[in-house]
């Protein structure tokens, strides 16, 4: 059998994982759209190494270093998703009203071609979060999107700890009417927090008063020793956001509860969050103004359950306009792909400027993800994360061409494999492969609330 | 059919002297076989005799005591080292069903979350129909656990019998067992943690809490003006794990798991040895660099259909090189499409059933377990592992036999039939790896069972 030995040797194939790797690469004669800067037509961007050493004209790339002519064409910096559950293995911890101590970083498919899709849409790294089934939900993970390479290596490395809480309907469905147990109203939802807290620096007293009489006794061995406490990871995490080494990113729609936890955050003496969702922000943008808070909101996606129905496709543009740090997000794997579009729905609706619309999906989540000192604009020494695109960005018929992370190219339009999968599964059939991942998975449901309605599935036994 | 009742009855006499003239037990002898040895070398007309459960001696020359129950193999049988599997859950009580809603669903009990470290085999162990089922496939020795979630309890070895393996203990807890399966129940009734994440930081926190239970257990002994420590049997059976004294049997496949059983290897320290490992090879050099091995299983991903149909064709295309016109009639269509994703769909089944030949290629101390593969499979499986997998009937036996028996802890009993090991090896009607091949007998720790 001929064709038998012929399918043994083709098991080799054009697409081979790739290490994280920092590229080298000379973009020509591009209208640069700095973010942060002006706009500069006829311009060079010289990546090195996966940094951007220089931006001008007539650069000269070091031998052996690939050139890309892009006249006519746009170079923005790569989009970042301030919301995303793309490639979360699961979503929420949600059999407890607070599990800060799980983590995203530890939830994380690298495999999902749903990655490979969002580099597809000039996106280079995304907020991967906890679902918003907790009042404090689990922590979350910001990657880069190196596709081909392992949970590990996708992690931005530098970047700030986040994690989730959420307000509303949520956390009450699930805990209080699912499980009978708080929080079953608005109120509950914010006493579940403050009691968390007080929980919280409580037993960080306890503990550091038991280290130090531990490292007393072992010392000296006289006295009564003490009665251990045991290191409770909740607590360290809780702890961490009191002290800010935790950036908050609460799930919320109406103004009021918006409005509580700020004032519970004040009482804690919490600063630096993000509003994600935030539907009724726009009622009180000059409190978030005022209180320094960012928001992350969908452009109009709305009336999906009932404290989303008091929305506008003004929100985005009133946030800014009140100087707010805003933020535009996807939280859904088919948005992913043309945040460019919901950006430029705030220029179309809100008359909000170019350049504010596309900080919208750069540099504001950027700051949002304590990561803008890295990547969000195209500067000297930031990091090379862009994607050559079509046309101007915010044009609906522009699309990404070549995107960028670390200046190393994982999306190349012209050069893309008929089948970008990293892995498929030995035991499935040709035949059940058409339907394996839906790529319009639709926007009727709230990708926060993923596993979380499985109520007929109730086997999770293995 | 004479012959075959007289040796029934010596057998029989033979296991009723030993009973209850414990002091003088009678040796037993099997002798004329063919003895295969983990090493692959094969001696002909070999004697085995052994005594109490102990082999006296073994060769071409070993002398048949007077008191020996003579078992004559009459030069057609085959005697192997019994196998072994490194990790089954044959005989564990089964899951739990239908579960209760719980009050408080974020702080379940213990068992509830899936932490029932204290659980031992030797307490548990149920008849099962699988004891049997492992002896006529060769196997004489187990590691076994228990069938549970997170922390489903020690492991511990033991000689199979087909009735009452549960007194059969050999050696009492060689490690405890782990995965990351989330807390039964699913979403009604199920507990914190339902995740992975959650069950990662849930190990962590039961890790903590043993540490400070045995905290307070040592100062409580230097000092008992404090208050006397809660003792707790959960927390208390993790010590091992917390004084990295007992290996960490965790039960664990694609290489992305495999990465997070290392995080949480390097935040706590403990020895670890991986069970079933189906994506090790993934990661062998981690793997030898860390000195894990692993116990892998072979419950391959079913043989993709149209790969054994192109096989299939291939042999009886052997046979016979008639019926051209017939045969291209029948030849299937295949779009290029297709073909390209059945190259990959077979390099990743290819990737799977050579997993192990890798793994030692690599370097990696490899040994066998079923994990909770369904015996009446194996045969097929271990077909594929000789002819798809890479491996010969050397290497099979070897991984069943001295290769588990090392990662296990027992080679200095089991893994070969030499001269003061246990008396455990099966008879086989001929070489175990050809087709049809059938046990005969099964001496599990100097008794015979006749199958």
């Amino acid at each position: 059998m001929k064709k038998l030995s012929l399918i043994l040797l083709l098991v080799v194939f054009g697409f081979q994982a790739y290490a994280q790797e920092k590229g080298s690469v000379l973009i020509q004669n591009a209208t640069v759209i700095t973010v942060t800067g002006d706009d500069l037509e006829n311009t060079d961007v010289l990546i090195r190494d996966g940094i951007i050493r220089e931006i001008g004209q007539n650069l000269n790339a070091l031998r052996g270093v690939e050139t890309i002519d892009a006249s006519g064409k746009f170079v923005l910096p790569g989009i970042i998703d301030a919301h995303s559950h793309l490639n979360g293995v699961d979503i929420n911890e949600g059999r407890n009203p607070v599990t800060a101590e799980v983590t995203m970083e530890e939830s994380v498919n690298p495999n999902s071609v749903g990655i490979y899709r969002a580099l597809g849409g000039g996106v280079t790294s995304i907020h991967l979060m906890h679902g918003s089934a907790n009042v404090i939900g689990g922590q979350g993970e910001t990657l880069k999107l190196r596709y081909g390479t392992n949970q590990e290596q996708m992690r931005f490395e530098g970047a700030a700890r986040t994690i989730k809480f959420a307000l509303g309907e949520n956390p009450t469905r699930v805990h209080g009417q699912g499980n009978g147990v708080q929080p079953r109203t608005r109120m509950g939802v914010e006493q579940v927090v403050r009691n968390h807290f007080d929980e919280a620096i409580d037993y960080k007293r306890n503990r550091e008063a038991y280290l130090q009489r531990k490292g007393e006794y072992d010392r000296r061995k006289r006295g009564v020793p003490p009665v251990p406490v045991a290191q409770n990871l909740r607590y360290d995490v809780l702890n961490d956001i009191i002290e800010g080494n935790i950036l908050v990113h609460c799930h919320s729609y109406r103004a009021d509860e918006i409005l509580m936890l700020m004032e519970v955050f004040k009482d804690y003496g919490i600063k630096n969050y993000t509003f994600q969702h935030a539907n009724e922000a726009f009622k009180v943008a000059p409190e978030l103004a005022k209180n320094g808070a960012g928001t992350s909101v969908f452009a109009d996606w709305w009336a999906y359950k009932f404290e989303v129905y008091y929305s506008t496709a003004f929100n985005a543009s009133i946030l800014n306009a009140n100087g707010v740090t805003n933020s535009i997000n996807s939280d859904s794997g088919e948005l992913i792909r043309h945040l460019n579009h919901e950006a430029a729905k705030t220029v179309r609706y809100g008359m909000t400027s170019e350049n504010d619309a596309l900080r919208m999906i750069t540099i504001n989540p950027a700051k949002q993800l304590g990561i803008d000192d890295k990547v969000g604009s195209i500067e000297v020494g930031k990091q090379a994360d862009l994607a050559i695109w079509s046309g101007h960005p915010l044009s609906i018929y522009s699309i990404a061409e070549m995107t960028f992370v670390d200046g190393h190219k994982y999306f190349d339009r012209e050069n893309d494999a008929d089948d970008m999968r990293i892995s498929v599964n030995a035991g499935t059939d040709f035949d059940d492969t058409s339907n394996f991942e839906e790529i319009i998975s639709g926007r009727s449901d709230d990708a926060c609330m993923q596993d979380t309605f499985t109520l007929t599935e109730a086997n999770h036994q293995h | 059919m004479k012959k075959r009742s007289t040796l029934l009855v010596l057998l029989f006499s033979g296991m009723i002297c030993q009973a209850s003239f414990a002091q003088t037990t009678p040796a037993h002898a099997l002798k004329n076989v063919t003895l295969h040895s983990a090493d692959g070398s094969v001696t002909q007309f070999a004697t085995i005799v052994w005594r109490d459960g102990v082999i006296e001696a073994v060769g071409n020359n070993a002398t048949i005591p007077f008191d020996a129950f003579v078992i004559d193999g009459g030069d057609s049988l085959h005697v192997y080292p019994g196998f072994i599997d490194g990790y089954a859950t044959w005989g564990s009580p089964e899951l739990p069903k239908d579960l209760k809603p719980l009050d408080e669903p974020g702080n379940p009990p213990y068992d509830r979350a899936g932490i029932q470290p204290e659980r031992k085999p030797s307490e548990l162990l149920d008849t099962d129909k699988a004891f049997e089922a492992g002896m006529k496939a060769g196997f004489t020795t187990a590691a076994l656990g228990l069938k549970g979630f997170m922390l489903p309890g020690g492991v511990e070895v033991f000689y199979l019998s087909p009735e009452n393996t549960r007194d059969g203990l050999f050696k009492e807890t060689i490690g405890l067992a782990g995965s990351f399966r989330e807390a039964p129940g699913g979403w009604g009734n199920g507990a914190y943690p339902s995740t992975m994440m959650g069950v990662m930081a849930k190990f962590r926190q039961v890790m903590f809490e043993a540490t400070a239970l045995q905290e307070h257990m040592n100062y409580y002994r230097e000092n008992t003006e404090m208050p006397a420590p809660d003792r707790d049997q959960v927390l208390e059976a993790m010590f091992p794990l917390v004084n990295k004294s007992a290996p960490f049997y965790f039960e664990v496949d694609s290489k992305e798991d495999i990465e997070r059983l290392f995080m949480l290897q390097d935040q706590f320290g403990f020895n670890t040895v991986i069970v079933s490992g189906k994506e090790a090879y993934a990661k062998s050099d981690e793997l030898k660099r860390r000195n894990i091995p692993v116990l892998a299983s072979i419950d391959f991903t079913e043989m993709p259909k149209w790969y054994a149909k192109t096989k299939k064709d291939e042999d009886s295309e052997k046979e016979e090189d008639s019926d051209e016109e017939e045969k291209s009639e029948k030849e299937e269509v295949v779009t290029d499409e297709e073909q390209a994703y059945r190259d990959r769909q077979i390099k990743a089944w290819k990737d799977e059933v050579t997993n192990i030949k890798k793994l030692i290629d690599a370097g990696v101390n490899v040994g066998y377990s079923s994990s909770g593969m369904d015996l009446k499979d194996l045969t097929k499986k271990l077909e594929i592992l000789l002819d798809e997998g890479g491996l010969t009937e050397k290497d099979v036996v070897e991984l069943m036999t001295t290769r588990t028996a090392q990662i296990i802890g027992v080679d200095r009993s089991f893994g070969n039939v030499t001269k003061g090991k246990n008396a455990s090896f099966t008879v086989f009607d001929k070489p175990m790896s050809e087709k049809k091949a059938k046990v005969l007998q099964s001496i599990s720790n100097g008794v015979i069972h006749e199958f």
